[in-house]
């Protein structure tokens, strides 16, 4: 059984379909690139999944559980945490805030531990801060640690974004084009932070334009064009076939 | 069957609530706050006709122009020099709502000092009243009618025809893509300010034979506007437009079948609109 | 951001020796005056500042409340309405339940209200003020309508052969009133700097993202306003304790915004210092001003303070904010960015 399984997913705005019968399974442990034109229903996808968007026909199974019509709040919980491309800061938290408030997940103790500030309370807090702290070593962005996130460069926010979500506790990441507005350094940095997580045993999704950072983590490639599922497998066999070549270039020069 | 009179009485307060939130929808549009003194301005609205008709002996069709000129002048100050300087990055919400909220107070304080707390009669304006057989209707309710019908068609075209309604509904939609264009943002909110408040005035100045003129006359209007903004959508003039005739109607007939309490069951009515709607009934449904 | 940075660190706005010795002061002022206008102005700047508190904590999870007012009107006719049908010995029951009843309001309230969130919100606040006081005028049997109950002090205590009299002098309700805004501002506090606080900071600084992130949105909204109305049920309650009287006249519209008022010139960014400074400023100045003989003048000169301290004061902090730059000016301390509380405690450890 796959970790997570979409069965003819389709998604109306109006009388437009954004994503339509899609059919998907990622399997755990895998490095999922999502990749299309823009338009193609890369993002609705993920906020499909994530329960930010009904589905307007179709399930989704996590686990063999069912979490279409779930809130986001929920999936979440249950380990399916995403990041936004451009919404990604609590407006006035520093990043070491950010990451406390995104790891009320990891915790067991209930909020009256807290209040007393009770001796299990505080081994807890004592270990998830700990976790905290060793998840930004992780993204090498520990010496931002107390400083405003607003602050932060671009590409230090989107690697602040990817900590908060891992700080969620996920067993499946999606990222949704974590590279956007980066140059070729900074999008390699990423890939390697991107390796670094899924070696933990996190199955990441990856919403992706760039062809290197794709070619270079993903372990299977999705393509969608106009809300349509068009290819599926293996990253270098599926860049060579002239359909998606034809979906992905056909745009991408105009 | 509420008898004619509930009907026009009803009929008579729509017309005020849907002025009212007409305005403030408007405002909202273009400045993404609600302006929370709007009902203040319909009160400084009123007492300028009560001057101008009784103290300056100007005609009551001018002084309602000559009030939506003070009132609406008034309101592109606030814009300016208060709410203009309110939003910028770093402020949220909450800086511009408790401004405008404590100039809700600042109107009325002044107001009462000025003009003193007693409440002012213009009973005298527009007397007689218009007899249909089946019923009678004041001229001062049918005057109120027939300005709503003129503001609400001035407004339609000003919005439609216009180079200003139409800079004003592409900011709107999109204040980006519209300053790109050329359109001047902070130039927009303002006259969209004074157009607002200028409404708000005139609508204060027709109803001011229709009832009394007085400080805090405009608590209720402000109120019940907001109600039918809640319930026509956030944002939406359709809305606003029909939330207005809905609340006004309702109103009327609601106070009609049972004597007090009334305004209860109102906000009850709204409030259970908004458990089955919570976007309002024109709002754009969230995702 | 304007409801403040998430985790400011109490430390370094209001160093605990200065809380310290404002509440020994405090606690011994009525061996200095007995004066009625002292006792009087501090007793009604504490039990507003805790009405105060409650908003603060509302606008965390960035929701403005506008009807706060209504919440002491509950408090206070339950308590008014039980002491007088019960007998007046079961005072301090009826006291504990005028929070409870004002909370499960409160809660029932905010299932439904809440689900609109922002402005609608706002707007339904306003309403909700407006019918409480609607209900108070017309339901005659229960509440008296526009009469309104005369409320009486509470029984005097006895320990051994000490007497706390309620009735003879204001020392006792001053007493009383330092015990309700401390126990408040303990708890407030509290709330504020652990996990829940942040979470309700973050549903406010970033709704979309924080349920993203695992949140309830809608749980922690309701929370907050819940407890906001336990404790400003209590402290209406005591508030028509001290004025002796309850109609629907006391707790209306204008209260509502002044709680708000009060909010914004102490300042959001700190849950309790923010109330207590605000409502003792706004409470003293309006008592002056009620004292001149303009009618009116207090609701132009409170209007006109609020803005005045949105527009001149950075980024609408308050007056609070303004007392740590003098604190750090004056003791030379440096501005930087400071640990959050809980964490620096946990490396002190």
């Amino acid at each position: 059984m796959a970790l997570l399984e979409l069965n003819d997913i389709t998604k109306f705005f109006g009388k437009l379909a954004a994503v339509e019968d899609i059919d998907l399974k990622v399997e755990k442990g895998e490095v999922l690139g999502i990749v299309g034109p823009n338009g193609s229903g890369k993002t609705t996808l993920i906020n499909l999944i994530s329960g930010y968007y009904k589905p307007t026909r179709g399930d989704i199974y996590f686990n063999g559980q069912k979490i279409s019509g779930l809130r986001p709040d929920q999936i979440a919980r249950l380990g399916i945490v995403r990041t936004f491309q451009s919404n990604v800061l609590f407006e006035g938290a520093s990043v070491i805030e950010s990451m406390m408030i995104s790891s009320r997940l990891q915790y067991k103790t209930a909020e009256w531990q807290a209040f007393f500030n009770t001796r299990t309370y505080k081994d807890e807090q004592e270990k998830v801060v700990g976790n905290l702290l060793e998840t930004l070593q992780l993204l090498d962005i520990f010496n931002e640690t107390f400083r405003p996130a607003a602050a932060l460069s671009h590409g230090y926010q989107r690697m602040l974004g990817i900590a908060a979500a891992l700080a969620a506790n996920p067993s499946v990441l999606m990222l949704d084009e974590p590279t956007t507005g980066m140059n070729h350094e900074e999008a390699m940095f990423v890939v390697e932070n991107i390796k670094k997580i899924n070696q933990r045993g996190i199955t990441v999704l990856l919403i992706e334009h760039n062809m290197k950072v794709l070619l270079g983590v993903a372990t299977r490639v999705v393509v969608l064009s106009f809300g349509n599922k068009i290819a599926d497998g293996d990253p270098y066999e599926m860049m060579s076939k002239p359909e998606v070549i034809e979906a992905y270039l056909g745009t991408e020069t105009v | 069957m509420p008898p004619a009179g509930i009907w026009i009485d009803g009929l008579v307060q729509s017309c005020i609530y849907m002025t009212m939130a007409f305005g403030m929808v408007l405002v909202f549009s273009i400045l993404g706050i609600l302006n929370w003194t709007h009902g203040q301005f319909y009160m400084l609205g009123a007492f300028v006709v009560y001057y101008a008709v009784t103290a300056a002996g100007i005609p009551f069709p001018l002084s309602l122009l000559v009030s939506g000129v003070i009132v609406g002048a008034l309101g592109m100050l606030v814009e300016k020099f208060i709410i203009e300087r309110l939003t910028g990055p770093g402020y949220g919400l909450l800086a511009v709502t408790a401004a405008t909220m404590a100039l809700i107070f600042f109107f009325e304080g002044a107001a009462g000092m000025a003009f003193g707390l007693m409440a002012k009669g213009m009973a005298t304006t527009l007397p007689g009243v218009l007899d249909m057989g089946v019923f009678s209707i004041s001229y001062q309710k049918i005057a109120v009618i027939i300005f709503t019908l003129i503001v609400m068609v001035a407004m339609y075209i000003v919005l439609n025809r216009t180079k200003i309604g139409k800079a004003i509904r592409a900011t709107a939609q999109q204040p980006d893509a519209a300053s790109l264009y050329g359109v001047n943002v902070g130039w927009v909110s303002l006259i969209v300010m004074g157009i607002g408040c200028a409404l708000a005035a005139m609508a204060g100045g027709i109803m001011g034979p229709v009832q009394s003129v007085d400080p805090f006359m405009g608590r209720i209007p402000m109120i019940m506007s907001l109600l039918a903004i809640v319930i026509g959508g956030l944002g939406s003039l359709t809305g606003a437009i029909v939330g207005g005739i809905i609340l006004g109607l309702l109103n009327s007939v609601i106070a009609y079948k049972i004597s007090y309490l009334s305004e209860v069951v109102l906000f009850v009515l709204v409030i259970a609109i908004l458990l089955i709607r919570p976007q309002g009934l024109f709002g754009a449904a969230s995702k | 951001m304007i409801i403040g940075r998430l985790y400011i660190d109490q430390k370094s706005v209001v160093p605990k020796v200065v809380i310290g010795v404002v509440i020994a002061l405090l606690a011994i002022v009525p061996l200095f005056t007995t004066s009625m206008v002292t006792l009087s102005t501090l007793i009604s700047s504490g039990i507003w500042a805790v009405a105060v508190m409650g908003f603060i904590l509302i606008l965390r999870t960035g929701q403005f409340s506008m009807g706060q007012a209504a919440f002491m009107a509950i408090g206070g006719y339950v308590s008014a309405i039980l002491t007088l049908n019960l007998g007046l010995s079961y005072y301090w029951l009826s006291f504990l339940a005028s929070g409870v009843i004002s909370g499960l309001i409160a809660f029932a309230i905010g299932l439904i209200v809440l689900r609109a969130g922002g402005t609608s919100f706002s707007i339904i606040t306003i309403a909700f003020g407006e019918i409480v006081r609607i209900v108070a005028l017309n339901w005659e049997d229960l509440t008296h309508g526009a009469a309104g109950i005369l409320v009486k002090p509470p029984p005097p205590i006895n320990i051994g052969n000490f007497e706390i009299n309620f009735s003879l002098s204001l020392v006792p309700f001053y007493y009383f009133m330092i015990l309700l805004v401390v126990a408040s501002a303990l708890f407030y506090w509290q709330i504020d700097r652990i996990r829940i606080g942040g979470t309700f900071r973050s549903v406010a600084a970033n709704p979309v993202l924080a349920e993203h992130l695992g949140v309830h949105l809608m749980k922690y909204r309701v929370i907050a306003f819940t407890i906001a109305g336990v404790f400003t049920g209590f402290a209406g309650a005591y508030y028509v304790t001290f004025i002796s009287v309850i109609n629907p006249l006391i707790f209306d519209l204008w209260k509502s915004i002044q709680i708000m008022m009060m909010a914004i010139v102490g300042g959001p960014s700190l849950i309790v210092g923010g109330a207590i400074i605000g409502s003792t400023v706004l409470y003293s100045l309006g008592n002056y001003l009620s004292q001149l003989p303009v009618p009116n003048v207090q609701y132009v000169v409170f209007g006109a303070v609020v803005v005045l301290v949105l527009l001149f004061l950075p980024k609408g902090t308050g007056l609070v904010d303004l007392w740590g730059k003098f604190w750090r000016k004056v003791f030379r301390e440096p501005e930087e960015y400071e640990i959050p509380g809980e964490f620096a405690d946990d490396e002190e450890e």
